[in-house]
Order: C-alpha cells, then structure tokens, then sequence
C-alpha cells in the first residue's frame, strides 16, 4: 500500500513538472534564431508622413505630438532616492505639462533606481509590463523572451528619429546594439558626437604655486609626465607642511570596492582607454577590436595592456598614489581632497560643479581653484574606450502592439518619438518650462530663471537652501529623459570650466575608430558570459595586484597570462572570430 | 537578648576562609577573558555608536571628514530634515512599518498556532501527508516569478496583503510551536475534555495559557521581521505610500551608483540618522526581551 502512494505521488510530481514545463512554452519563439535576416540601412526611409490618411493624432518633424482624444499609456519610471517622486510631478510638474502638450496621460509605474532592473525584469517577465520601458542599458535579458518588440521593424514611423539618425549617420553605432537577427530592440539614445565625461580634477592652485604648468603641460603630456608634476606637486606640499614626505596625493573615488567592484573602477578605466585597453570600468568581456588587425582581440593580454600596468604601478611606486584607493568609500577620497590632503582626484562633468559647491562650504569662496585636467596619453591619443555615439534607451513592450493594435501602437511610437527625440520634449524634461522655470539669453545660452536651482544642471542652491529646485519640486532635469542630443543640447547645462574642458578633450585628444558589430546569437552569448565570468575576475584580481605593487608586472606576467589562458580566454576570441566571420 | 533576637533561625554566615580559593591560572583567565569581552564589546558598539555621532554631525563637518565617537558641530537639524521632508514621508512609512508589524504578528501568530497544533497530535492520520507538505517548502518554494505572478493575480499588489501574506506562516517556526504543543502533557487536555470543553477549547482555554512562553518567543520573532523585512515590500509595494521605513532605509543607503551620469549620493548624515530613527525601538525594547530570543531557539527542542 505505502508502495503504491509513494510511486503514485512520483507520478504525480513527474507529470507537474511536465505540465510545468509545457505551460513555459507558451511565450513567443525566441527571435535570435530567425531567419529573416534584415541589415541596418545607411538611412532610414521615412514613412512619417502627415498625409498619409486622416488621423486621430497630429505629428511630425517640427511638430508637437498631440492626441485628438485624451490618451493614457503605462509607462516605467526609474525613481532615483536622491531626487524621489513626489505626487507633484503628476498634478502640475513634468508629467502634467507633457499631458498638457500632447493630451496623453502618462500612467507612471515607478520603481526604486537601485532597484529598477529587477522589477521591470520581473514585471516583463510575468507578463506585466508597461507600454514605455525607458532607461535600459542592456536589452540582452528582454531579447530572447518575446516580450519587447523589435523596434528597428518600426522605426520609419518616427520621424524625429529618423532625422537624427540620418543627419548624424547612425546607422554604424546602432548596428553595435543590433542581434543576430538583424533587428535591435532598444531605442537608444543617440548623440551627434562623443563628449568626454570622466575625467580628474586637481588643485590648480596648488599646482601653480608648485611650478607646474598644467595648461601648456596637458596639451601632448603622457601619464609619465603626469607623474613628475605630481612629484613636484608633492615636494611643494611637503615643503609647505601641507602633507608629510610619507603621505599620498592621490586617493581618488570611484575606484574602491563598492564603486569601482574590485575593477579599479573610474582611474584604471580611463587610463586604460588611453592605452585602447578595457581596464576598470570599462573592462566588460574585455574583448576590443583592432583595427589594423581587423579582428577582436582579449586586451588584458595584449602588450598595451603591459604598458598601461606598469605605467599606473608608478604612481604607487613613487609614493603618489594611495593603494587604498582601490579599498576604500568614497567618502574618504573626496574629504582628502577637499581638505587640500590631496591635489588630484576623478570626477565627472555633472559632479564638478557639486563638488565644487562642497569646497566653498569647506574652504571658502575663492579659497582654492579647482581644474579639469585633459587626459594624459598611453599608447594612443584616445580618451575614450567608446567610440559609440549611443546611450541607455527605450524598449516598447509586446504588450501595447496587442493591446493598441498596429495603428494605435503607431500612435504610441510618434509620442515616443516626440517624447524621446524631440528638441522641444528635450528641451522641456531637462530645463522645464520656456519663462516660467529658465530663460535663453542673447547669445542662445539658457539659464534657470531668479528663485530656482537645479543640482542636476550644475546650480547649486544658497547655503540657507533659499532656492526652489527645480528637480526636486516638479521632475524636471531627471534621468529618464533627455539622454543623447547633440552637442550643443548636450553642453547646454555644463559649468564653464567642464564646457572649457570638454573642448580642449576634442582639440587635443581622438576617438578610436567604432568597433563592428557582434551580433552573437542567444548560445554564443551564454558561452561568452559562461568563459567571461570568471575569467575578467581572474583579470581584475591580478590587476589590483600589479597597481599596488603586490605583484611585479615584469615577473610575473607570464605567470599572469598562464592563467587567463587556463581560464580560456582564446575560446572566447575564437568565438568572437566566429560572430565577426560570418 | 531579646526575645526575638533568640527565636530567630540561625543562618550560617559563609566563612570567606571556607570558600574554594580561585587559582592563579583561573584568576588570569577572568582577567583576559573580561579584558577580551571589553574587546568585542568595544568593537560591536563603535559602529553603531559611530552612527549615532554622524546622525547629529553637520554635513560640512562630514564632508571635511571630522567623523568620530564625538560630533562635530552638534545639531539636530539632520533628524528634523528626514522627518519633515517631502511631506513627512519618513513619518509616513514608519507608521506602515508599525501597523504591518502589529496586524503581521497577530495573524502569523494565529495562523502558525492553528497549524501548530493539529500538527502535534501524532495520532491524527492527515499529519502523514501534511507534515511533510508543509516541511517541503522549508527546502522549495514556488520561484519569484511564480509567486509574483500569484500576488499580482489576487489584486495583492500595493496593498498590505501583498506585503504581509508571503511571510504570514514561517515553517521554521510553525515547527518549534509544533514541538512546544507537543511537550504539554495530554492529561490537563483530556481533563479539559472530561469537564465539557470540546476539541477548540482545550486549544483555547488550556493549550494557549500553557504556551505563554512560545507564544513571547514567537511574537517577538515575527515582530522582527515584519519590522525588517524590506524585500516584499520592494516586489509588491510599487506605491510609495505604502512603503515600510525599512526599504526606504534600503534605498537611501544604497542611494546612486557612481557609474550613473547623474549620481548624487544621499548625505552620509541623512542616512545614519534615518538607520539611527529605524534601529531605534528594536533597540530600546531588546534588553528587556532579549531572554526570550535565547531562550525561544530551546523551547519545544527538548523532549521529555
């Protein structure tokens, strides 16, 4: 008797779990393996036409988007905590004024920032997404379930977009995004060119006074010549009891073990870059395409990758740079910096001028000159490791194209467009409303309107917080929105000096050419992450190594590459040989 | 003399000479073992204590990093900021944290008993297959998305049910409770059935009573975690009105990641006053029940 429950519950359980398995089934076939194979055109064909048949909304290029009856899409909204959503935003900030222009509702379903990814994954996995999925980095998880559609089948419906990409020649940077099937299923954002944004900031006056010409000196200087004027910086400070002979000035952020994930995040990223190696940040896969060799390489191997190593162990050799750098909080790094212990540190175009405003608290105005230095060359006069003029973007969900229909779902798309795309939606989701929240000057420059302040656009309130901010109150200059543009929309917000900044970067410094598109297919991306894994874990541990002096680059560095090839690090460039080859 | 004096029972007074002498090797172990409990003490407390001074430190002084046990620039414009911002919003999820606690704790408490005890009585025949039904899912549990899926069909999402009702049984616990149930002795139970009382009054009237101390053990188990948990809340608390103070805590420590364009972190003084302000009646209520957290991992795990 007890047999047969056990063998007739064993069958029971069997057939759940069959039965489990049947009913996964039931989502779409996974697009990678089509066959209908289609290539990204050099210019797009735009069917956006206002004259095409009566309808029920008005668009077009130089057009507000506006619906003829009041329309409501879902939409996901990355909510970050330090700038939460308040109800405001909906009753007469950001969402209202976009309802105002376009007679569409936007019914916001927001999550977290840091926990976005997971809720939109779970939400577009259960079937539950919204219509407007913005913010997205990395579409490889969404691709092969069905849920999001390939929206490179729609793009002529937009024509805002298909100007942009027209204009500036996008095709290339989109085919970057673009899968095995031909098709890509994010709208990213796209810029007309590539400004630089990380980069370190130093002391000028200290600098100045230690006889450092960092002016003339950043114009052809090599991060050799980077380290003698940090020694003489260092002597200076020395002399001036401002450190002591054993202390560091250096002990930059972004680069411990929370920001930097054990990588060595923002300095070893962007001194890679220097050396066209990925390092930090930027390691990825690290696979990167050679040009000259025209093929895909694993740069953690390659002899650039021996240069930029040896050349970022100097720094610690030579008592400048603090090996705990790669350990500690940012907290410490910027109080170092801010109390003049250090002379250098990273920083990026929208945290310059906070910063900034954090030194004036500190030290007083006009107390201490703060400088974005241009980045010294490795073995190249890049200062980018992306070339890609594409940023985070949009994905539309299957669901709307079911529930809309395709001239409904259309309908949404021009909205899309207009939202997403347009100068004037651009213009409103960053600065808020023409004269009521900013103003434009005689020579094109905006500027925040008497009362307001906006510490995403680089305007710092008053110390008493006697300002309004214009992010906080109604939404506006948040991150959903306004990714990409061109330059001028993209320098619109930034402080003089990383205006000055970014300039000097495109006068003195290139872009490596764009790398061809990969495409692999769902398999050959699962066996990419399967050897990557542990194998870029592999490559950060001994790079922390070799930066702080643990291990000796010239000695060991046989011993270092054994072990990338004991984790197979030629399979994947055997693999990426494959993709590229057919 | 007086009289009394003389009535009174004699008590031997302990001669110190007849105490057992310590040893040398055991008085130096007390040192160095007090010495070394000082230690982990020290180095348990400084973090929090740390906290503690950052909450009442001045942004500046934190900037310039001026951190320590004592703060710097006293103030406590930092816990008037985080209560009163954005509406009171602080206020807002700490009372959701308090009202999910309270109804959380009562129906777990309630449910795990109603389960407990049917599962102590060896002789009912259904414990064969409940049992293990329930242990089962101590080891397998339906997946996330199976069980998102389940909460956002039932119209739970957004709503305290969807926050309470995943955690309302633990299975860990329900089994201690089994364990205590099953220490009572049957004899108080069928006495109770002699005198009249049926099946849910022997539960009630003399099972219950008798239970007092599982019953402490586990609301206080539960309290915890319903006043803790954040992870349900990030799943089915899409609305922020509904949010408990622990995943607002959560959010605001984790705040940016520095790879994102527009990253600001929260001030590190807004987020140790917000950990201060949540950790706080934990705090002032567990030196008078942490007994009973000791104490709870045993009660039913004896057998006589």
């Amino acid at each position: 008797m007890k047999k047969t429950v056990t063998r007739l519950t064993s069958i029971g359980l069997a057939l759940s779990m069959i039965g489990g398995f049947t009913a996964c089934t039931g989502q779409q076939s996974a697009p990678t393996e089509s066959t209908s194979m289609t290539t990204i055109p050099s210019q797009i064909e735009t069917s956006a036409t206002t004259t095409e048949k009566e309808l029920p909304y008005k668009f077009g290029l130089g057009e507000t988007f506006h619906a003829n009856e009041p329309t409501t899409y879902t939409m996901f909204f990355s909510d970050a905590s330090w700038y939460p959503m308040i109800d405001k935003w909906k009753t007469e900030g950001i969402f209202k004024e976009i309802e105002n222009r376009t007679n569409v509702h936007l019914d916001i379903k927001s999550y977290d920032s840091g926990d976005y990814m997971n809720n939109i994954t779970l939400d577009i996995n259960a079937g539950k997404s919204a219509y407007i999925i913005p913010k997205i980095y990395d579409d490889t998880a969404f691709v092969d379930g069905g849920a999001i559609v390939p929206i490179s089948d729609y793009v002529q419906y937009m024509p805002y977009y298909t100007d942009f990409y027209n204009k500036y020649n996008l095709s290339k940077d989109i085919q970057t995004i673009t899968r095995a099937n031909g098709k890509y299923y994010k709208l990213p954002g796209m810029k007309e060119g590539n400004l630089i944004n990380y980069t370190f900031m130093i002391r000028k006056d200290i600098w100045d006074k230690a006889g450092v010409d960092v002016v003339e000196l950043e114009k052809t200087w090599t991060w050799g010549d980077l380290l003698e004027a940090l020694k003489k910086v260092k002597a200076y400070m020395v002399e001036q009891g401002m450190c002591k002979e054993k202390d560091y000035i250096w002990s930059d952020l972004w680069c411990g073990n929370e920001s930097g994930k054990g990588s060595g995040g923002n300095l070893l990223g962007v001194m890679g870059a220097t050396y066209d190696v990925n390092a930090g940040w930027n390691i990825g896969n690290g696979m990167r395409y050679n040009p000259a060799a025209d093929e895909f390489q694993f740069s953690p191997v390659s002899d650039n990758f021996k240069e930029f190593l040896k050349a970022a162990n100097a720094f610690v050799e030579a008592g400048i740079l603090d090996p705990e750098t790669f350990t500690q909080d940012d907290a410490t790094a910027t109080a170092q910096y801010f109390n003049g212990k250090t002379a250098i540190m990273s920083v990026n175009q929208s945290q310059f001028a906070s910063f900034e405003g954090d030194m004036v608290k500190q030290l007083g105005e006009g107390k201490f000159e703060n400088y974005c230095i241009t980045l010294p060359m490795g073995s190249t006069k890049n200062s980018t490791v992306s070339p890609e003029r594409l940023e985070n973007g949009v994905m539309i969900a299957d669901q709307a194209l079911k529930d809309l229909g395709e001239d409904g779902f259309i309908e949404m798309l021009r909205f899309v467009d207009w939202l997403f795309y347009s100068h004037e939606a651009y213009e409103l989701t960053k600065w808020g409303v023409e004269g009521v929240h900013y103003e434009v000057d005689a020579d094109g420059y905006k500027h925040l309107k008497e009362g307001f302040c906006c510490s995403g656009l680089g305007y710092g309130n008053t110390p008493d917080n006697t300002l309004t901010d214009i992010r906080f109150e109604w939404g506006y200059a948040g991150g959903n929105f306004w990714y990409g543009g061109t330059i001028a929309e993209m320098e619109d917000n930034l402080v003089p000096k990383v205006q000055d900044y970014v300039h000097r970067d495109l006068e003195y410094r290139e872009v490596p050419p764009l790398a061809p598109g990969i495409a692999p297919t769902s398999d050959q991306y699962e066996k990419i992450n399967l050897i990557a894994t542990p194998l870029i874990s592999n490559v950060n541990t001994w790079v922390l190594k070799f930066v702080t002096g643990q291990a000796d680059v010239e000695k060991q560095w046989d011993e270092y590459v054994a072990s990338c090839e004991e984790l197979n690090y030629k399979g994947l460039v055997d693999l990426y040989a494959q993709i590229y080859q057919k | 003399m007086s009289v009394n004096e003389e009535n009174k029972p004699h008590i031997p007074v302990a001669n110190p000479k007849n105490r057992i002498k310590e040893s040398t090797g055991y008085k130096v172990f007390t040192v160095f073992n007090t010495i070394i409990m000082i230690f982990v003490a020290a180095v348990t407390l400084y973090p929090f204590l740390y906290l503690v001074s950052q909450s009442f430190t001045s942004e500046q002084a934190i900037i310039a990093g001026h951190t320590g046990l004592i703060p710097k620039d006293f103030s406590i414009d930092t816990y008037v900021y985080v209560i009163t911002r954005n509406d009171h919003e602080f206020l807002r999820y700490y009372l959701n944290t308090i009202l999910y606690t309270v109804v959380g704790t009562v129906g777990s408490l309630f449910f795990s008993s109603i389960l407990a005890y049917p599962m102590s009585k060896t002789h009912l025949r259904i414990n064969k297959i409940l049992s293990p039904f329930i242990i089962f899912t101590m080891y397998f549990g339906g997946g996330l998305i199976a069980n998102y899926i389940l909460i956002v069909n039932l119209g739970l999402k957004n709503t305290m049910g969807g926050f309470i009702l995943p955690m309302l049984i633990s299975t860990y616990y329900v089994i201690l409770m089994r364990s205590f149930f099953m220490s009572l002795p049957k004899e108080l139970e069928e006495a109770g059935e002699m005198d009249g009382l049926n099946k849910f009054g022997v539960f009630l009237k003399i099972s219950i009573p008798l239970s007092k101390p599982i019953m402490a053990t586990m609301t206080l188990f539960y309290a915890v975690m319903y006043w803790n948990n954040w992870f349900n809340a990030m799943l089915y608390l899409q609305d922020k009105n509904k949010w408990p103070v622990a995943y607002f805590l959560q959010t605001i420590i984790r705040g940016a990641s520095a790879s994102e364009a527009d990253a600001q972190q929260v001030s590190a003084n807004i987020k140790s006053c917000a950990m201060v302000l949540t950790v706080l009646p934990i705090i002032c209520v567990y030196p008078f029940i942490q007994k009973y957290y000791v104490q709870g991992m045993m009660l039913g795990g004896v057998k006589e």
